[in-house]
């Protein structure tokens, strides 16, 4: 038995958002005291007030807390604003192979004058079935080295041909860029993406772009808790679900770039007790909503942009609409029109209930006293049958989406989270439950506190040559070590998921299997 | 004569190129990359019509051969495909005066543009099927006359394969042979023909087709109007003996996938939200062949199936469908030289297996669903 199961001390997850700082302390399965802080410029003050408030508040010294576990949006969001990123080489190891689609064909020119147009294609990689078809073109890549160098570039993404089946072809190679630049940071596409050469290589250069912003958050965090005194191993959450420690963070920035949704996800999963559901997260502006399978949230299918960029990264299955707290409410006649437009984060000063000149939806929860929040004196005047007309159209609104978001006909719980939930009031069509867990409104920080650590493997097995039970036993061995290398406690490593992809045009059992692998971390 | 000169179009015409799949074909984003590419190093693929060509112009056709999955990883040479350009003028001993897409659906109505685009040479408006087909020899223009062999194969590492076979159908079987041992990702020239034979066996404005049903998909989407609406608009126009219908608009609930020798077989089921009985199927085998309203066949194979995404109208291939996806399906004529005897001996149902007759989509369904 690990030794966290036999003492589960005050552990400490905190969401950074770009709006909110939240914060939760956390003793098992208990939360003991919550505070949300607005998010600061420095990432690192925010921090600090929210968690001297929280830790005040939960009466636990800093050195006596566990674990930190902080999920954040800064990396995505400076992705998405090119803010902060750094110059990057893109070197593929693929010739004679892909030399008629090099590196960042169809990136947005804004980003490419940020991070530039560096590429290099050397000779290299293999087959799907993992046959290298061309030594490795060392001197190429000796050369591409020097010039790097020149160029004053430090961050170097290097992608082969099926690097997911010999991923140590990019490990020579970067063994080789090492020996002439022995300071560069190196993402490797196999490190960061499945099959599919450009989205995985898309994933690297992006990974690449932030690997001295990466550095400075995680040294930004770490200095913030060591100035308040907490000694506590500090972990960061990813997309997933799933936590990795500061070292990967700082390597892999990308992976945590979806960590927001996916925490509140989990949050609300793990307040309620519950498995399967489609969890909403009413802010301010949009709602948000997820789809909660077996505890994790559902996962994107397709190939997805961020920024502009075309990537295959594994993201929660999320879909927004512009309904939150802050929508503001018109009429044209009786026939009520919600937003698109919000009074976002200044709802406490624009709303009519806290003394403002704007009808938003708020207001109209108040009205219908579904919430007791400003002076309901205020809102007195608006005629009861405009008030059902808004809370018609909102309901409407939720129904539809929680409809897209559904697989089958089936009625589904529905967990709903965020300062926004007071908007509902009804039963809602399709949904056999309607759920408010306590500490709805910092789901995400408890989504931060509870994450488990995990290990994928995405593969091509060859299942005429091992069969396939061996080969799927094997690609289960792999994601299990996987875990257990990223700090799973090897009692609790389970296999989650398994998707098996037969391929075409291929010598028959050639078969792509997925695995993603989860267990609890192990008490440091 | 035009010239495909914006990212956008080559955008435009491959989400076409997927409608016009039928669900096969492969997701033409490496070859729309390899197009934007050139563009981007000044080089504009350049469209004719056959009848612009003289009758002993000199035309082949040049296509990707493997699995998809492959292909996204090993994408494209320009290498290959000028060294491959070169070996088939040698071996036929004429310069090759156009380019002709044997397969408008998916990936390869791309590669032909791109390197046309990059040898100077122009590329037919038009192609042997008009839509996407799993074999060799399912073409107009095997179907009437005009041999895939003999064939030039190559791969990246620049090994040669010529091919010359007495029919067609074995061609495939050799082809495909050589492409598995070849690492499952190979390039060839089939159909070496005259100007005169393109006139006479394509299916013609297929490239154009692709660029105005992705435009009209676009511009609905950005009107914020009915995508699919629009679409169903430009699409049925009987006059020109083109049919299209609204089959069917509801949620995917199951999509079962499998490999049976090489091939992508399956099958998904669709209802309209009401109750868990399925009440729409497609059949699948490698693209949609056949699809059934409450066991009733609506369309069928040469005649095309698309599956639409219900709300972007974005057209999806086989292996994007997925539980839970909002669809709806279209089923659209194949030209009418595809509905002939002689096509259907080759690749009509009876073909893939289905025992039914041909019939035409106008036929099956007399008018389309109305849309809410």
């Amino acid at each position: 038995m690990s030794q966290a199961a036999v003492q589960p001390g005050p552990r400490l997850g905190i969401d950074v958002g770009g709006t909110n700082t939240d914060a939760v302390v956390m003793v098992g399965d208990e939360v003991i005291a919550a505070v949300k802080r607005l998010t600061t410029r420095d990432v690192g003050d925010g921090v600090m007030n929210a968690v001297a408030a929280v830790l005040d508040a939960a009466a636990v010294r800093p050195a006596a807390l566990r674990n930190v576990m902080v999920g954040t949006t800064q990396f995505i969001n400076a992705f998405v604003q090119r803010k902060h990123l750094e110059r990057v080489a893109a070197v593929r190891v693929s010739l004679p192979k892909a030399d008629g689609i090099p590196p960042m064909v169809a990136w947005p020119r804004d980003l490419l004058e940020v991070v530039g147009e560096q590429c290099y294609m050397v000779g290299g990689g293999s087959f799907y079935d993992g046959k290298a078809y061309a030594p490795l073109g060392v001197e190429e890549l000796q050369k591409a080295a020097h010039e790097i160098r020149k160029q004053g570039i430090r961050s170097i993404a290097v992608t082969s041909n099926f690097a997911p089946v010999r991923p140590d072809i990019e490990q020579q190679a970067a063994k080789v860029l090492l020996s002439v630049l022995p300071d560069a940071d190196i993402t490797l596409s196999s490190e960061v993406g499945g099959l599919g050469l450009i989205d995985r290589e898309n994933a690297a250069l992006i990974n690449a772009s932030l690997r001295s912003l990466s550095r400075n958050v995680v040294s930004s965090l770490q200095a913030a808790f060591a100035r308040i005194g907490v000694t506590a191993p500090i972990y960061l959450s990813q997309n997933d679900g799933t936590l990795i420690s500061t070292d990967y963070a700082t390597r892999f920035p990308i992976v945590t770039c979806s960590a927001g949704p996916t925490n509140s996800i989990r949050g609300a999963a793990f307040l309620t007790k519950m498995q399967d559901a489609i969890v909403i997260d009413i802010g301010g502006t949009t709602s948000d909503f997820g789809f909660l399978v077996r505890g994790f949230p559902r996962e994107t299918a397709t190939a997805h942009l961020i920024g502009g960029v075309r990537t295959n990264f594994r993201m929660p299955d999320v879909l927004s609409i512009a309904l939150g707290g802050g929508t503001l409410v018109r009429f044209d006649g009786d026939a009520p029109r919600l937003g698109p437009d919000s009074v976002g984060y200044q709802l406490g000063e624009r709303a009519l209930v806290f003394g403002g000149s704007e009808l938003t939806t708020t207001d109209i929860a108040v009205r219908a006293g579904q919430a007791a929040i400003g002076d309901p004196q205020r809102v007195k005047h608006i005629e009861q049958r405009k008030v059902d007309a808004v809370l018609d159209v909102t309901h409407r609104k939720l129904e539809d989406a929680i409809d897209q978001m559904k697989t089958n006909s089936k009625p589904v719980p529905v967990i709903l989270v965020g300062g926004g939930h007071v908007l509902v009031s009804r039963p809602l069509r399709g949904v056999s439950a309607i759920h408010r867990p306590k500490y709805a409104e910092v789901a995400n920080a408890v989504g931060a506190a509870i994450a488990l650590v995990s290990g994928r493997v995405d593969k091509i097995y060859d299942f005429a040559a091992l069969g396939r039970d061996a080969a799927l036993e094997q690609a289960r061995q792999e994601a299990r070590s996987a875990a257990l290398a990223a700090g799973a406690a090897s009692d609790s490593v389970e296999v989650v998921d398994v998707v098996e992809l037969p391929m075409t045009h291929m010598r028959t059992g050639a078969v792509q299997v997925k695995v993603r692998a989860v267990g609890r971390l192990a008490a440091a | 004569m035009y010239s495909v000169a914006t990212d956008q179009d080559i955008q435009d015409m491959a989400r076409g190129a997927v409608f016009l799949g039928s669900g096969g074909g492969g997701d033409p984003y490496v070859g729309e990359l390899y197009l934007r590419r050139q563009l981007a190093e000044g080089r504009q693929a350049r469209i004719v019509k056959a009848a612009e060509l003289s009758d002993d112009a000199f035309v082949i056709s040049i296509a990707g051969v493997g699995a998809p999955t492959v292909l996204v990883e090993h994408l494209v040479s320009t290498n290959t495909l000028l060294r491959l350009l070169e070996a088939s003028q040698q071996f036929y001993g004429r310069k090759v005066d156009a380019l002709i897409s044997a397969e408008i659906g998916g990936a390869n109505s791309m590669f032909p543009l791109a390197l046309g685009a990059r040898a100077g040479i122009p590329v037919i408006d038009g192609d042997g099927m008009g839509r996407a087909f799993p074999h060799l020899e399912m073409t107009t223009f095997s179907v009437y006359g005009c041999s895939a062999c003999p064939s030039v194969l190559m791969d990246d590492a620049g090994n040669v394969v010529h091919v010359q076979t007495t029919t067609d159908r074995i061609a495939e079987d050799v082809v495909r042979a050589i492409c598995a041992s070849l690492g499952s990702m190979i390039y060839g020239s089939f159909y070496p023909m005259s100007g005169k034979q393109a006139k006479q066996l394509a299916v013609h404005d297929t490239i154009s087709h692709t660029l105005e049903i992705g435009r009209r998909i676009r511009a609905a989407r950005e009107s914020q109007s009915d995508p699919i609406r629009d679409l169903l608009e430009f699409l049925n126009q009987p006059a020109e003996q083109r049919h299209a219908r609204e089959l069917f608009s509801g949620r995917i609930v199951d999509v079962r996938h499998e490999t049976r020798d090489g091939w992508h077989w399956g099958e998904a089921l669709i209802n309209s939200g009401r109750g868990d009985t399925p009440e729409f199927s497609i059949e699948i085998q490698n693209e949609y062949l056949i699809a059934r309203h409450e066991g009733r066949t609506v369309t069928l194979v040469p005649d095309l199936i698309a599956v639409l995404d219900a709300e972007s109208a974005e057209p999806l291939t086989a292996e994007m469908l997925s539980y839970g996806q909002r669809v709806t399906v279209i089923g659209y004529s194949a030209a009418p030289i595809m509905r002939r005897a002689e096509s259907l001996k080759v690749f009509g149902p009876r073909m893939f297996g289905i025992n039914e007759d041909f019939h035409g989509v106008e036929q099956l369904v007399p008018e389309s669903r109305k849309r809410a």
